[in-house]
């Protein structure tokens, strides 16, 4: 049964890999929240690639399954609680600041001046 | 009314054609407009092919806009996050994770950055 590699086995193998992708796209970007300096960064997220590198030849696919999931909460566990968001994305200052006015209403340029163009 | 109307149709001046010969020293015409600051192609594609550039794990001189980040560099999966991340920044984005996933190669990333309507 373990020699077997049918589609679902590949089929959990590719979202374990996206999970992971996902995971370390979370977690260097909370690296740059908490490590604002760029050099201190750049250490931190060297150490951060050297805990991924460091299981990526792993095969089994439960043991996969729990480092995947020790990550997780140890990403959880991390989160800024103040993270920085782009101003115009969900969650950042100026999101739904100026939305787009509903259809048919223009400006009027004259107002009060119709008498005399 | 009519007084006025034929005063100003005299007083008007007329607008003469501006051509581009006429500010050749100048370069490029800088106008103040809000509504035309969306890149130009050429440009996002140079800025995301500098960026790549300076990435520590990529030979220079292998970089064209159509490379894909995986089969022509050489790169690993977590090395597409990353430069995934350094395009976010240069251009002040923010990508949905699900979006980033799926930007693998170079001209995805190009694609996306200048249809994106707040990219700078």
């Amino acid at each position: 049964m373990s020699g077997v590699s049918t589609a679902a086995y590949f089929a959990r193998r590719a979202a374990q890999k996206e999970r992971v992708r996902i995971l370390y796209r979370r977690a260097l970007k909370d690296t740059l929240n908490w490590a604002v300096h760029r050099h201190i960064f750049y250490r931190d997220a060297s150490d951060l690639r050297e805990k991924f590198n460091a299981n990526q030849d792993v095969e089994d696919v439960d043991r996969i399954d729990k480092l995947i999931a020790h990550g997780e909460a140890e990403y959880d566990k991390w989160r800024h609680p103040d993270p920085y968001i782009v101003p115009w994305a969900p969650g950042g200052s100026k999101f739904c600041r100026n939305p787009t006015p509903p259809a048919g209403i223009e400006i009027v340029y004259n107002y009060g001046q119709e008498d005399n163009p | 009314m009519a007084l006025r109307n034929t005063l100003l149709r005299h007083l008007r001046v007329p607008v003469t054609g501006f051509n581009q010969s006429q500010i050749g020293f100048l370069g490029s015409i800088c106008a103040f407009s809000s509504h035309d600051d969306h890149l130009s192609k050429q440009d996002v594609v140079d800025r995301v092919l500098d960026v790549i550039k300076s990435f520590p794990k990529v030979d220079p001189a292998k970089v064209t806009p159509e490379v894909h980040f995986q089969k022509d560099l050489g790169l690993d999966s977590l090395d597409t996050v990353e430069i995934v991340m350094a395009i976010e920044e240069e251009f002040k984005l923010e990508i949905p994770d699900k979006e980033a996933d799926k930007i693998d190669s170079c001209p995805l990333a190009i694609e996306y950055v200048f249809n994106h309507p707040m990219s700078s």
